[in-house]
């Protein structure tokens, strides 16, 4: 169901005018050796969605990414795989700077040498080999170089269209290293692999090569070809083996099979993952009260029964509007006092679109307690939120004020006081010459 | 008739006498009180109104919640900003007495149309109460031996620097008006006993009430009267007196005290206040077998009845101790252990150790603290021996327990003052009786001087210190004790009765420059201003600690954690009102734990405790630049120690020391010392303030390393003037979710080691 649901909000993504959630200016950097119109597939595809392109050459300095500390663009791709340097605005630092303002990337690594990008994908959990080692596949058999190669795309993915025909790549594949903010877009076929020569004769070279280093072979499906990575900020950076991908050359070449390949609509998709698109969710309101009333309370006491509710939102890019969702049906709840007290599900309210709600009784234990959301899905922007709630002990009046338990102190308490009215009743009443008696019981 | 060494008028009429006495006695009480509240606004005259030290400012919390929002409100406080994130359910924690009693101040003056800021309020209330502490020393030790006595009592304990330590303006905590309830608590018990008066008995039990909502030391009053009352059956001066007094004490005491929320049912359940229901019921059965003893005559009778009470009285203990095996009563806390072994706290429960106030006194301390009062309450105890009434055996008691636990704990310094000065007041007015009074001894062979030699003389009474006709002079305190009687003693002359008083009288002048002294110097530090006196003569001000606390109010958001040792805890709180995660209520020693075990373990080992307790700031004290001994770095053992006993695998003291031994912080300074965070926080940028000389550190004298410590999961956020305060800010996890010393390292443009693919690739071969 799931499933089918991305499939109808992409299609709906292609049919239409769209932008992002973010904002639709882009800075596209490109290197001087590459020609803009060799690309121009993919630019009309962006202007189409509704994007304001702006090209800036990767020397020139202006226009600036960054002006008085405020990010001038929404999402800045870098196609420079030939130029070593960036300028200022670019550096690793910068670029990492401008996620955390909230800037997208869409970021091309070079196959060739060791570009700024490249050393800033290690900062992203991404491993590269040695440069000048490209893709090498010799299968399926094609009339094209060994370092083009056409790659299945996954099945079943978040993010890619289904279905999709494979794509053609050539340039460097690069290795993961566990980072749950990764999310890998294309991996490598299982008989590719990475290397410095393509013919048969440097094979033991190659062999060679891959002991020494004790890295054994750069090769197989787990080699990352593009991949995304969604920083805690919400931003997101996308990194792209090889800026062909893009290109018109292989958005329009045919596959051994003979089909269309698809690169054209494999770089949209990347594009509108990495501009924060598609599977773009947000919080719009978070609200908790007791059970039977409407107000969230400023503390809670133990053992109340309290309601939690959280409205989701995804971004619909046709309309470039918030729409309630209601798909989430893995997301969790937990009460927290620095365990989680209780973790339970928040599922959504039928008949509510983007309502998620639960009802759970308080611990009975005092504390200041959080409500903690913290969805994160590969993919999908993460939904996190904490609210922060002291849980009270009763007040004094509200204990309950007879107890079955305690009948005993109370038959004790009225039987004393009986006994002493009596007694101050017969001592009272009794015979004046007692009196003496007491004078003396004093002394 | 005997001869007098100096004449006095006989023609006034005994009733201008007494009035004048009277009249005499109130104006100097009004100039005792007078002298008690002046001597102790030293600290506002020096510094400002201020509320003092680290508890005052809870309680002064407190109180403006309380003048807030009433009563109830305070009751049912639970403050969530306490003990971050567990919070503390204050109403149910606290005493609540000074509070109660600085509201009601409030209320009533502002129902006067007085618009008094409360602050000013619990300023001051310290002052106000030693003047109601001098008078009911005065009423309690009048009722030991005379009026004069207890006017010299009250002009002691108005002034005496021991006491003064804990009332001084500005000391807004329990002590301040605990130390009345106490000695009116025992005074209205020794009059109880005294006339065997329910009605007295029932007023001990109401200030006993007072005193267990004002001060946790109520279980000294919960144990000192049933121990009085023990030792008087044992005695064998069990009386109906004491029956009346100890039973009506006890029944209202009792359930009064368990009103107090915090008190709650630990006088049935706990063992300290087993002994005060061990001698109620004993004296039941004593009251008892009494009364069948009257009764009844037949003499075997009475054996049987006398081996049934201590039948009942071995069953009733059995009972006890029974009740505490099985859990029902709970052992004796680890505080009162302590009081026992002076070393068990350091052993087991380091967190009461580390309180300096805990420490055993050291002996300059007593002179410091009572002058001369410390000699001459010797003598007085001596002197209640000769009489030996009731409430002299309390005194005695009193002296010898008090003495035993100020020798132990410095704080309960506090709870001997009393008893020193009326001690010392009945030694000296006993010694002034003697040579004031114009009685030459007779010389006569044979015949007894003592006993003629002090009738009550009608015509001397224009001096206030006449002895009434139960006491006696010195001479013949010495002649009990001698047991020699029949020699006439006493003292001859005018010339030899003046040296003695003129030295007594220049002795009590030292005391009184002593004490204006020590007040003014000593006792009168908020401790939160600081001041320190320049070559020129200058008095410098550092107020580094409330520079530091508003910053933190004017520039963080208000949900901010602050994360500090707990001493500062209650400061942060009350003067820059943000959350804290332990403070100086160390009601739960794993957090504070928790916090040592931050501070001492290196940074990123203290990261995720960090982010874990939501802390946004971590506050430090550092006395390096100016010399200010009582910073964190010499508080740092108790830290790791206090950690240890929680962690005993992770932190151990010994490896924050050199291999010789010694506890360092330059050079040779142990790794571990040198990788934990609260060292990094201390000297982080340190050398910089040196501009490339040597860094010296003033407390510990020693050459600071020439590398300053790098922090990576933390960074500065403010410093206050002289260093004092130091407050750092904790960084969020990184955006890319690399580790921060990576992160920084990247920042700084430093080269990464290259990153080798996951281990699951294997080398073809």
């Amino acid at each position: 169901m799931f499933f089918k649901r991305v499939v109808a909000l992409l299609g709906l993504v292609l049919a239409a005018c769209a932008r992002s959630s973010t904002g639709d200016s882009v800075l596209v950097v490109l290197d001087s050796s590459l020609d803009k119109e060799a690309y121009s597939v993919f630019w009309d595809g962006l202007v189409d969605k509704g994007y304001s392109l702006t090209f800036r050459s990767h020397k020139d300095a202006r226009p600036a990414v960054v002006e008085d500390e405020v990010a001038q663009f929404n999402h800045v791709v870098v196609f420079a795989p030939d130029s070593k340097n960036l300028p200022q605005d670019l550096t690793p630092q910068s670029l990492v700077a401008l996620l955390d303002k909230g800037t997208n990337l869409l970021l091309a690594l070079s196959s060739k040498k060791q570009t700024t990008i490249n050393t800033l994908a290690s900062e992203f959990s991404l491993v590269l080999p040695p440069p000048g080692t490209p893709l090498i596949s010799h299968f399926p058999a094609r009339d094209t170089p060994a370092t083009v190669v056409p790659v299945p795309p996954p099945h079943a993915h978040p993010v890619l269209t289904a279905g999709l025909p494979p794509v053609w790549f050539s340039g460097v594949p690069f290795a993961y290293t566990p980072n749950p903010l990764l999310l890998p877009l294309l991996n490598a076929p299982a008989e590719a692999f990475a290397a410095d020569t393509t013919s048969d004769a440097g094979a033991d070279a190659v062999v060679e090569a891959a002991d020494r280093a004790g890295e054994g072979l750069w090769a197989g499906s787990s080699l990352a070809l593009a991949a995304g990575f969604q920083a805690t900020t919400g931003a997101r950076a996308t990194f792209v083996g090889g800026v062909e991908m893009f290109s018109n050359e292989f958005a329009q070449k045919e596959l051994p099979q003979g089909k269309l390949s698809g690169n054209k609509q494999f770089a949209q998709d990347v594009a509108s993952w990495s501009f924060q698109e598609s599977n773009a969710l947000r919080i719009d309101k978070v609200k908790h009260h007791r059970v039977n009333e409407t107000e969230p309370r400023e503390t809670y006491t133990i053992n109340d029964n309290v309601v939690f509710t959280m409205h989701v939102s995804k971004f619909n890019s046709n309309k470039d509007t918030w729409e309630p969702y209601s798909g989430i049906q893995d997301m969790q709840l937990e009460f927290t006092m620095l365990d989680p007290h209780i973790r339970t599900a928040l599922s959504p309210v039928p008949g509510q679109p983007g309502e998620y709600s639960v009802t759970f009784r308080v611990p009975d234990r005092h504390g200041v307690f959080k409500f903690i959301v913290d969805h994160k899905r590969k993919g999908w922007t993460h939904l996190q939120s904490t609210t922060v709630v002291p849980v009270v002990p009763p007040q004094h009046d509200e204990y309950p004020r007879f107890l079955s338990a305690a009948w005993p102190y109370y038959i004790g308490a009225m039987s004393t006081s009986v006994g002493f009215v009596l007694f101050s009743a017969l001592w009272l009443a009794g015979d004046d010459r007692e009196g003496k008696k007491k004078g003396i019981k004093t002394e | 008739m005997a001869t007098k060494a100096y004449t006095l008028p006989t023609d006034i009429p005994t009733e201008t006498v007494t009035n004048i006495r009277s009249l005499l006695r109130i104006v100097s009480l009004a100039l005792i009180s007078a002298a008690a509240i002046s001597s102790r606004l030293f600290a506002v005259v020096n510094f400002e109104s201020i509320i003092h030290e680290f508890d005052p400012w809870f309680n002064y919390r407190a109180t403006r919640l309380l003048a807030a929002k009433g009563f109830y409100a305070f009751w049912n406080w639970f403050d969530p900003t306490a003990w971050y994130p567990l919070g503390r359910v204050v109403g149910g924690t606290i005493y609540p007495g000074l509070m109660a009693t600085s509201g009601v101040i409030y209320n009533v003056l502002h129902a006067l149309n007085l618009p008094v800021d409360i602050r000013n309020i619990c300023v001051l209330l310290a002052p106000g109460f030693s003047a109601l502490t001098a008078w009911s020393t005065y009423m309690f030790t009048k009722e030991l031996k005379d009026e004069s006595a207890g006017l010299l009592a009250a002009a002691f304990i108005g002034i005496v620097p021991g006491y003064i330590s804990r009332s001084v303006a500005g000391s807004y905590d329990n002590e301040a008006i605990a130390i009345f309830l106490l000695m009116f608590t025992f005074f209205c018990w020794i009059k109880a006993l005294k006339l065997g008066s329910a009605f007295f008995g029932t007023l001990a039990a109401l200030f006993y009430f007072y005193m267990v909502a004002a001060w946790g030391g109520y279980a000294f009053i919960t144990n000192m009267i049933p121990l009085h009352a023990l030792t008087l059956i044992l005695m064998g001066r069990f009386s109906s007196r004491l029956y009346v007094a100890y039973s009506s004490w006890y029944a209202i005491g009792t359930l009064a005290s368990m009103q107090v929320p915090f008190v709650g049912f630990q006088p049935v359940r706990t063992s300290e206040h087993m002994a005060a229901l061990g001698v109620f019921g004993l004296l039941q059965i004593i009251a008892f077998s009494e009364l069948v003893r009257s009764h009844v005559s037949s003499k075997q009778f009475q054996t049987l009845l006398y081996a049934s009470v201590i039948g009942m009285g071995v069953l009733g203990f059995s009972g006890i101790v029974g009740l505490t095996y099985k859990g029902w009563i709970a052992p004796w806390t680890g505080r009162f252990y302590s009081l026992w072994d002076t070393g068990y706290a350091k052993k087991y429960i380091p967190i009461i150790a580390s309180v300096s106030e805990h420490q055993p006194t050291a002996w300059p301390s007593f002179f410091m603290d009572l002058h001369i009062l410390i000699f001459l309450f010797p003598a007085g105890v001596v002197m209640c021996f000769s009489k030996l009434r009731d409430e002299h055996i309390f005194v005695i008691l009193y002296s010898v327990v008090a003495s035993y636990f100020a020798g132990v704990m410095v704080r309960l310094m506090l709870t001997l003052t009393p008893v020193v000065c009326v001690s010392a007041a009945v030694a000296l007015s006993s010694l002034l009786d003697t040579y004031i009074d114009p009685t030459e001894p007779v010389l006569e062979e044979g015949e007894s001087a003592e006993s003629e030699a002090t009738p009550q003389d009608p015509t001397k009474k224009v001096k206030k210190t006449t002895p009434p006709s139960n006491s006696g002079s010195f001479g013949e305190y010495l002649a009990r004790f001698t047991g020699n009687t029949d020699k006439p003693r006493g003292i001859f002359g005018v010339s030899n009765r003046l040296i003695v008083l003129f030295n007594t009288f220049g002795m009590l002048v030292f005391f009184v420059i002593h004490c204006t002294w020590v007040t003014s110097n000593a006792y009168s530090s908020p401790s939160v201003v600081l001041a320190s006196t320049g070559a020129d003569g200058n008095a410098h001000i550092i107020d580094d600690f409330r520079e530091a606390y508003y910053w933190l109010r004017q520039n963080t958001p208000e949900d901010t954690v602050v994360m500090s040792w707990w001493d500062y805890g209650y400061q942060i709180a009350g003067m820059a009102n943000r959350t804290t995660l332990v403070d100086n209520n160390t009601w739960n020693n794993t957090h504070i734990a928790t916090v040592g075990k931050a501070m001492s373990s290196p940074e990123e080992v203290a990261y995720p405790i960090l982010r874990k307790h939501d802390v946004d700031y971590v506050l430090i004290i550092f006395g390096g630049l100016i010399g200010y001994s009582g910073d964190d770095i010499n508080k740092f053992l108790w830290m790791v120690r206090i950690a240890q006993g929680v962690w005993p695998d992770e932190i151990q003291e010994p490896n924050y020391f050199t291999k010789t031994g010694e506890y360092r912080v330059d050079d040779r300074a142990s790794e571990t010392m040198k990788n934990s965070l609260m060292y990094k926080m201390s000297y982080y940028r340190f050398n910089e303030l040196f501009g490339g000389q040597q860094a010296v550190d003033r407390v510990r004298g020693q050459q600071m390393p020439k590398e300053g410590p790098v922090l990576d999961y933390i960074e500065e956020a403010f410093t206050s003037e002289n260093w004092i305060v130091r407050i750092y800010q904790v960084r969020k996890e990184d955006l890319l979710g690399r580790d921060l010393k990576v992160a920084n390292a990247f920042e700084q443009g430093r080269k990464r080691k290259k990153t080798k693919p996951p281990v699951r690739r294997r080398a073809l071969a």
